[in-house]
């Protein structure tokens, strides 16, 4: 049982890394007109040019990067969970988190290979 | 005497959608699960965005957000933003309450009974209005941003 309290324990932090990373995320693409009222211009943060400038800097390669784990362990773990209250049999629970871990793993590593490679282009 | 019938405790999967004899706490418990599942939905939609038309040019890019401009797609996206305003400051209870904060000290179960977490029932209900007020920030945000 005691891997089930780290798991979460690890539900509870990431939570809280979420909250700060995806709230970043959040004001940044989406709250340009607020920010603009207290005079902070990001000049349309979903166009092409502002995101190939912000896809330069190593910081914002690391944000995207460090949201990409704590969501996926965060969400795929919130999953798990979900499936697990039908209370499906031993084995029946190692077949879940193990697709859930490959799925995790997969889309770790497709979608943090762009941040990377839009760092060096 | 009448013999009364009581309510089942056992919900199976009713429970998902309805609460039974637990009150808003489990509502709030369905709706985090409902929201958390609906932004891993939204999650694998956006990394399919954010990878596959990025890393193909300025031209595809800018054809994937002229389409994604269209009304419904803007409907959909705020109703994502509720979704994760929901689920992060529901989650902030749920971080605090299960480490014990927010909870009153528990009392023996002695009619009428009452339990720690009813006993706190304001905090939560300022936390739904945290909710409320951030939604209406970010529906200002959609309104003034144009669609």
């Amino acid at each position: 049982m005691r891997r089930y309290t780290y798991l979460w324990l690890m539900q509870l932090v990431t939570g809280v890394f979420i909250a700060v990373l995806l709230g970043i995320h959040m004001v940044v693409q989406h709250l340009e007109d607020i920010l603009l009222f207290f005079g902070v211009n990001l000049n349309d943060p979903t166009s092409w040019q502002s995101m190939i400038e912000r896809s330069r800097q190593a910081v914002w390669a690391g944000i995207y990067i460090a949201l990409l784990v704590v969501v996926l362990s965060h969400a795929l773990n919130g999953l798990r969970n979900v499936i697990l209250e039908l209370t499906p049999s031993p084995r029946a629970e190692r077949v879940i988190t193990g697709t859930i871990m490959a799925l995790g793993i997969v889309v770790f590593l497709w979608a943090s290979y762009v941040p990377i490679a839009l760092l060096y282009s | 005497m009448k013999p009364t019938k009581p309510r089942p405790n056992y919900l199976g999967p009713v429970g998902w959608v309805w609460a039974g004899n637990y009150k808003l706490e489990r509502y709030l418990y369905i709706l985090h699960r409902i929201t958390g599942l609906g932004i891993l939905l939204f999650l694998l939609f956006h990394l399919t965005a954010t990878t596959f038309f990025r890393i193909q040019g300025e031209a595809v890019w800018n054809s994937a957000m002229g389409f994604l401009s269209n009304p419904l797609f803007k409907i959909g996206e705020f109703l994502v933003v509720v979704a994760f305003v929901f689920h992060m400051v529901n989650g902030f209870r749920l971080i605090l309450q299960e480490l014990g904060f927010l909870m009153s000290k528990p009392v023996p179960p002695i009619y009428p009974y009452s339990d720690s977490l009813r006993r706190k029932r304001r905090w939560t209900m300022a936390f739904i209005g945290i909710i409320i007020v951030l939604c209406l920030v970010f529906f200002y945000d959609f309104i003034v941003g144009g669609w």
